[in-house]
C-alpha cells in the first residue's frame, strides 16, 4: 500500500503539513539526543564523544530492518521509493567537502538547524555559511556542471551495484554497527573525556 | 530522585541508541508516508533559488542551476524541504525547553579557541557544507542518512566520503575542538 | 557490558537474520476476480471507429494505438500511427502480460487502443492488462472489419433517415477521403514501419533530496 502519498492513499494537499509533523519529529529527535551542540557532534572525529555514530547507525539499522519488514508485509513498494540518483564523480567531490565542512564547522545543516533553534550563534553563522555556499555553487554551476553531471549512474541501489540483496545488506549493516558500537566504547574509555 | 540544577540538566541528553531508534523511526514513518527521506540542505537551497528569483528573476529562469528549481506554477519555497526545516525548527525548539537547553545567543567553543575564530570556522564549514551539499545532491540527512537507509548507493558513497574524509583531515583542526 | 544492551544487540541481530530470509516481495496492482468480473461487464471499453478516426485526424496526441494482431498481417495494413504487438510476444511464458511491455502499454496520460480484426483478440489482451491494474485501457469495437465497414467504404444511409445519420456519413466520407486519400501514401507509410516510441514511464515520481 505504502508510500502512502505516493500510491494516492492520502491526498498530496497534506503533504505539507505532513511534512511539518514529519520535520517536528526529525527536530526533537536530533536536540534530544544532542545534536545542537557542535562540540558533542565533532567529538566523534576526536574519539571523545560517539553520539553522532550510535544515533546515526542505529537510525539506519531500524529503517533498513523496518523497510525489509514493511516490504515482507506487502506494506511498501520499495520500487516506489525515492532512490537517491547516483553520479559517483559528484558525490565523492561533494562529500569530501562536506567532510572538511563537518570537521570545520561542527555541525551538517540539519543539526545546526536544531542549534540555531535553541540559540546558538555559531549554529547561525553555520546555516549563513549554507546558504552562501549553496549561492556560490548556483552562481558557479556553469563551471562546474561536468562535475556535478560527472559519473552518472542513475538511481541504483546497492543491489545494482555490488548485487548483493536488501536482507543481506541489512543484516551486514547490523553486524558492522554493532562491532563499531563496540569498538567505539572502548576507544571512549581510553581517549580522556574532554570536558563539554 | 535529586532534582538537579539547570545547568546540569541542560546536559542530560536521551541514550543515543533509543535516539537512533526514535530517529530511525520517524525516518521509517517518513519513508512510508511520502516514499521519499528526509532532508535539510534542500531548504536553504529553496531560500537561495526564491532570493535570487525575487532580485533577477530573468537571470534565475535562465541559469542552468536555478532553473531547475523555478517553475511557473509553484513558489520556490513551496516545498517539501521547506516545511520539513520548519518542523525541524520547532521540534528542536521544544525538545530544547523541556531540557532546559534553550538560551538567548550564546557561542559553544573549545576553550582553546576565541569565540570569534569558533564563529570564522563555523561560516566557512557552513560554506563547504553548502557547496558539498549540492554536489552530493543531498547532505547528511539527505544523501548519507536517507540514501544509505534506502540502499541508494550515492548516499552510501555519500556516507563514507563524509566521515572517512571527517577522520582524514580531523587531525588538521584538533585545535578547535579538543 | 550493560544487561539491557546484550538484550537490544540480541534482538536486532535476530531482526536482521530475519530479513536475510525474507523474500523480495513483488508488488502487482492486481485485481481481484470480482473487480475484473466487474469490469468485464462493463462496455465502455468500446471506444467507436468514428471516435478513433477523429482522434486520429486531429492527431491527438494521447492516442496510443496498438495493433495485437501478427506482423504479417500488420505490415498488410494497419492503422495509421499504429505500433505492432502481436499477442504472443505480449505474454511470457506464463501467459501473463511480460513486465518488460507494461511501461510501454501504460503511459501516463495516454489512452491505449487495442484493435485486432474482430474485436475478440484485442479483448483478450484488455483483459490480461485490465487484470494488472493498467489504467487507461481500451478496444476498438468491432475492430479492423468495423473500421473498413464504417470509415473507408461507408454506407449511404437510405433517404428516409435522420439528420443524425447524414451527419456520421458525411463524417465517415470525409474520413475516408482522409485515410484512403491516395492509396499509395498509405502503402508508403506501412513500409516505414513505425518506430516503437520508447515513452518509459518514470519509476519513481517522488521528487530528490535535498
Amino acid at each position: 500500500m505504502g508510500p502512502l502519498i505516493t500510491q494516492g492513499y492520502i491526498d498530496p494537499e497534506w503533504s505539507n503539513l505532513i511534512a511539518l509533523i514529519l520535520g517536528i519529529g526529525f527536530g526533537f529527535v536530533l536536540e534530544a539526543s544532542g545534536f545542537s551542540s557542535s562540540r558533542k557532534l565533532a567529538g566523534v572525529f576526536y574519539g571523545y564523544d560517539f553520539t553522532v555514530i550510535r544515533v546515526f547507525m542505529t537510525a539506519i539499522m531500524v529503517t533498513l530492518i523496518g523497510l525489509v519488514y514493511f516490504n515482507y508485509m506487502v506494506w511498501i513498494d520499495l520500487t516506489k521509493i525515492f532512490i537517491l540518483p547516483t553520479f559517483l564523480t559528484s558525490v565523492i567531490v561533494g562529500g569530501v567537502i562536506m567532510g572538511f565542512g563537518f570537521v570545520m564547522g561542527g555541525y551538517c545543516p540539519g543539526t545546526s538547524f536544531t542549534g540555531v533553534a535553541i540559540g546558538k550563534l555559531d549554529a547561525l553563522f553555520f546555516t549563513a555559511g549554507l546558504y552562501i555556499g549553496i549561492f556560490v555553487f548556483s552562481s558557479a554551476f556553469p563551471l562546474i556542471k561536468d562535475i556535478y553531471y560527472g559519473g552518472e549512474l542513475g538511481p541504483v541501489t546497492l543491489t545494482d551495484t555490488f548485487g548483493i540483496s536488501k536482507g543481506l545488506f541489512t543484516f551486514l549493516f547490523v553486524l558492522m554497527s554493532i562491532a563499531a558500537f563496540i569498538v567505539t566504547s572502548i576507544i571512549k574509555k581510553k581517549v580522556k573525556k574532554a570536558e563539554l | 530522585m535529586q532534582i538537579k540544577n539547570l545547568e546540569e540538566r541542560s546536559k542530560q541528553y536521551i541514550n543515543p541508541y533509543f535516539g537512533g531508534v526514535l530517529l530511525g523511526l520517524v525516518l521509517l514513518l517518513t519513508i512510508f508516508i511520502t516514499g521519499r527521506g528526509l532532508g535539510a540542505s534542500g531548504a536553504v537551497k529553496s531560500t537561495v533559488v526564491a532570493t535570487v528569483e525575487k532580485i533577477a528573476p530573468t537571470y534565475a529562469e535562465k541559469q542552468d542551476y536555478y532553473g531547475k528549481f523555478i517553475s511557473d506554477d509553484k513558489h520556490p519555497m513551496n516545498t517539501w524541504l521547506v516545511f520539513e526545516t520548519i518542523g525541524i525548527f520547532i521540534g528542536a525548539f521544544l525538545s530544547g525547553i523541556f531540557a532546559g537547553r534553550v538560551k538567548k545567543f550564546h557561542v559553544e567553543h573549545s576553550p582553546k579557541i576565541t569565540p570569534k575564530t569558533r564563529l570564522i570556522f563555523a561560516t566557512l564549514g557552513g560554506v563547504l557544507f553548502g557547496i558539498g551539499s549540492q554536489f552530493g545532491r543531498g547532505c547528511t540527512s539527505g544523501a548519507a542518512l536517507s540514501g544509505t537507509a534506502t540502499m541508494a548507493t550515492a548516499g552510501f558513497v555519500a556516507m563514507i566520503a563524509i566521515f572517512g574524509t571527517g577522520y582524514l583531515v580531523a587531525w588538521f583542526f584538533r585545535k578547535l575542538w579538543i | 557490558m550493560n544487561k539491557k544492551y546484550i538484550l537490544v544487540i540480541a534482538l536486532a541481530m535476530i531482526l536482521a537474520t530475519g530479513a536475510l530470509f525474507l523474500p523480495d516481495k513483488q508488488f502487482t496492482k492486481e485485481l481481484s476476480p470480482d473487480k475484473l468480473f466487474f469490469k468485464i461487464n462493463n462496455p465502455s471499453r468500446f471506444i467507436s471507429t468514428d471516435i478513433i478516426a477523429k482522434k486520429i485526424i486531429d492527431g491527438d496526441p494521447a492516442l496510443q494505438l496498438i495493433d495485437v494482431r501478427s506482423s504479417d498481417q500488420y505490415k498488410a495494413y494497419s492503422l495509421p500511427g499504429a505500433l505492432n504487438l502481436p499477442l504472443k510476444e505480449l505474454m511470457d511464458s506464463s501467459g501473463n502480460i511480460s513486465d518488460e511491455w507494461i511501461d510501454y502499454l501504460e503511459v501516463d496520460g495516454m489512452s491505449t487502443i487495442f484493435f485486432s480484426n474482430g474485436d475478440i483478440c484485442a479483448d483478450q489482451v484488455w483483459i490480461l492488462c485490465t487484470r494488472l491494474g493498467l489504467k487507461n485501457m481500451y478496444v476498438m469495437k468491432g475492430g479492423l472489419n468495423m473500421w473498413v465497414e464504417t470509415i473507408l467504404k461507408p454506407q449511404r444511409p437510405a433517404e428516409s433517415a435522420s439528420s443524425d445519420e447524414f451527419a456520421l456519413f458525411d463524417f465517415r466520407k470525409g474520413a475516408s477521403q482522409y485515410f484512403r486519400g491516395g492509396s499509395l501514401v498509405i502503402e508508403s507509410e506501412v513500409a516505414a514501419e513505425p518506430v516503437l516510441q520508447v515513452r518509459k514511464k518514470k519509476k519513481t515520481v517522488v521528487e530528490g533530496g535535498c
